[in-house]
């Protein structure tokens, strides 16, 4: 797809959430070599971050978490708490949103804005970059080193080239001569494959960036290509915005308590609209549905955990976004449900949201076609007769008189 | 009297049950489906708001996929009918106005509560970009296609009323035809539904007239019988002053006032 905008990213880069969090209960730890531990995959302890002190005796996040101990004896062992994580993450994120629309979030100590929009009030991507600082800053209370460029590695490199609380710019077409010094080790690409481009002699970006493509893909394959975008500051400029996932779902009382699963199904297509209907309003696709059956005896049950009947979660392969989607996963979660007890209300809830997918809606049906279809007639005869055949008219506000040619707004594309 | 053979008597009386069966055979083996009947899919209409002029069109609105023809002797609310049909259907689908007048005001769908945003007005310089404008439009998929001329003949190329109907077909979309004169024999044996305006009788309030009363008949129809009317009571859009005591008029389609079925023939009311 052709790329009709300059893009330009900011890259925060800023201590790890998590790090954040300890400080916040243990303001005299901050100088201190600081290890936080999580549990990584297959239930080992590994470090998820690590303070600059520690850092320097050679802990790196991901590590196991013996070994952290062992390269640093002294350093203050903590974990983390997942809700407050959570909590101060959503803070962040909203915090970066109120600047741009298109936010990603890295790996709790980075995140990515895209600058190319425009905005009135600060025209400067400079301005616009320290605007994204400072609400790091106030939302999180660490000051972020943020950088500018016209790709995410570039952006990234400025990022770790600024000092905290200022802003690194990469001139537009100077990315392969700003990241011409930056050591071939320090890049993403595999590490068999940065020991080669040193047994090459090749050094710097400057000094793969002389490379042709062809040359680099004969060597090093697919991580050539990589290699040689990289170099030049051309690898992806684009961001996968983060969406914030509101609350979604659908609860509906039934009157009197319905004890037979055959009778709850009739109810399901009611469900699947309510949901679809919520979910249109927000503009999002559900990825995941959870059921929810609730009894009728609240006298024996005390809490609302015991008052829930059966739940029960589906994850389609596609997301769902319509009321037809939503009916067969729905449908087959109420095959599944067990009664216990008859249910009084059911719950419909929606998790995982996502952009929803373009739908080719009404295949058979002309009517259903969007403005979009009719507009390209329009263009194709207009391309053919010339402009003034067909029209488009807005009540021009004021009322400025009776005659049509003043009281319309008259536009022919 | 005639005798047949054995033979041919035997052939022509099917055993009992024996379509019945085999199409029971045929289901069983290829599925539902394999076999089906003949009859085609039941026609939708594109709702007018009015249920009296739904119930006369035989499918609950103008037909879709089919061209209709709503015509009158001058003021008898043929086109106002035509412009609130076209601006009710806008508040929901896309509507083309093809204007071979040239003269049509577009601002009176605004008045009549439609909406601009879904409203595509074509000014032809000639009756073939008219019609060529009104094929593609409808192609595109146009809910409501509504073509106004004050005279048809000498206004329709010879296949564009066929090409039209083939466009309306693969849109969905409804056409609806406007306006006096001869309609050449190329456009009227096209037209699936014909819809006549009957003046009646004025509206008044405190000295100017806010609408009309007006009968539709169903002149003309390949969906049912023709010669059911309705009456409408049709109020002009522009805000008239009420005085107290008055009940306040309402726009045209809101609201209808009888809905008398008449069983006589078209051409023996006047």
């Amino acid at each position: 797809m052709s790329q009709s905008r300059k893009a330009r990213l900011a890259c925060l880069t800023f201590s790890h959430l998590a790090l954040v969090l300890v400080w916040r209960a243990h303001p005299e730890l901050k100088q201190e070599p600081v290890l936080v531990g999580s549990q990584g995959p297959g239930g080992r302890q590994v470090v998820m971050a690590a303070s600059a002190p520690a850092w320097a005796q050679g802990v790196r996040p991901g590590q196991d978490w013996r070994r952290a101990e062992v390269l640093c004896p002294l350093g203050a062992r903590l974990s983390a708490d997942p809700t407050a994580l959570t909590e101060l993450r959503r803070s962040a994120r909203l915090a970066l949103a109120a600047c741009s629309p298109l936010v990603e979030w890295g790996d709790d100590a980075s995140a990515y804005v895209d600058l190319a929009g425009n905005d009135p009030l600060r025209p400067q991507e400079g301005l616009r970059a320290a605007q994204c600082g400072r609400a790091i800053e106030e939302a999180l209370g660490v000051t972020p080193s943020v950088g500018v460029g016209p790709s995410r590695f570039s952006a990234w490199v400025a990022a770790q080239r600024a000092d905290p609380g200022r802003v690194r710019l990469v001139p537009e077409g100077k990315a392969a001569e700003f990241l011409a010094n930056w050591p071939v080790t320090e890049l993403p690409i595999p590490p068999q494959v940065a020991e080669r481009l040193v047994q090459f002699g090749l050094h710097t970006c400057g000094d793969c960036a002389s490379i042709t493509m062809a040359e680099l893909q004969r060597q090093f394959g697919p991580d050539g290509i990589l290699l040689h975008r990289l170099c030049r500051g051309q690898d992806s400029a684009g961001v996968d915005p983060w969406r914030e996932e509101l609350p979604c779902g659908v609860r509906r009382v039934l009157a009197g308590g319905v004890d037979d699963s055959e009778s709850l199904r009739f109810g399901a297509a009611e469900l699947a609209r309510g949901l679809a209907q919520e979910l249109s309003r927000q503009g999002q696709a559900a990825g995941r549905i959870r059921l929810l059956l609730h009894g009728e005896d609240e006298t024996r049950h005390s809490t609302q955990a015991d008052r829930q009947l059966w739940w029960g979660e589906v994850a389609p392969p596609a997301p769902m976004a319509t009321a037809d989607e939503l009916m067969g996963p729905l449908l087959s979660l109420f095959s599944k449900a067990r009664l216990l007890a008859p249910v009084t209300v059911v719950e419909l809830e929606a998790f995982d949201l996502v952009a929803p997918p373009v739908n080719q809606i009404g295949l058979w049906q002309g009517r259903a076609a969007d403005r979009e279809v009719i507009k390209r007639a329009v263009d194709r005869l207009h391309d053919r007769f010339g402009t003034g055949l067909v029209w488009r008219v807005e009540v021009r506000p004021g009322h400025p008189g009776d005659v049509p040619e003043e009281r319309l707004v008259w536009s022919s594309r | 009297m005639s005798v047949k053979p054995a033979g041919q008597e035997r052939r022509a009386k099917p055993r009992a049950g024996a379509l019945e069966s085999a199409l029971s055979a045929l289901s069983h083996r290829y599925g539902e489906g394999a076999v089906r009947a003949g009859a085609p899919p039941p026609l939708q209409g594109l709702a007018t708001g009015v249920s009296a002029l739904d119930g006369l069109t035989g499918c609950q609105g103008l037909p879709r996929s089919r061209i209709s023809r709503l015509l009158g002797k001058p003021s008898s609310g043929a086109l106002d009918l035509g412009l609130a049909l076209a601006a009710k259907a806008s508040q929901s689908e896309s509507v083309a106005l093809v204007d071979f007048t040239l003269e049509m005001d577009p601002g009176a769908v605004e008045a009549y509560g439609g909406e601009l945003d879904n409203f595509w007005l074509v000014r032809p310089r000639s009756s073939e970009e008219g019609w060529a404008a009104a094929r593609a439009l409808a192609k595109a998929g146009v809910g409501l296609c509504l073509l106004v001329a004050d005279d048809w003949s000498g206004l329709t190329p010879g296949a564009a009323p066929a090409a039209l109907l083939a466009a309306l077909s693969e849109g969905a979309g409804a056409g609806l035809v406007l306006g006096g004169g001869r309609i050449p024999a190329a456009l009227k044996e096209r037209i699936c539904l014909e819809l006549e305006c009957w003046h009646l009788d004025w509206s008044w309030a405190h000295g100017d007239i806010c609408g009309l009363r007006t009968e539709v008949q169903v002149s003309r129809s390949h969906l049912g019988a023709p010669g059911a009317s309705c009456q409408l009571q049709l109020n002009f859009p522009r805000p008239y002053p009420l005085r107290i005591g008055l009940q306040e008029s309402v726009a045209i389609g809101d609201e209808e006032l009888a809905a008398e079925p008449l069983p006589q023939a078209a051409g023996s009311r006047r």
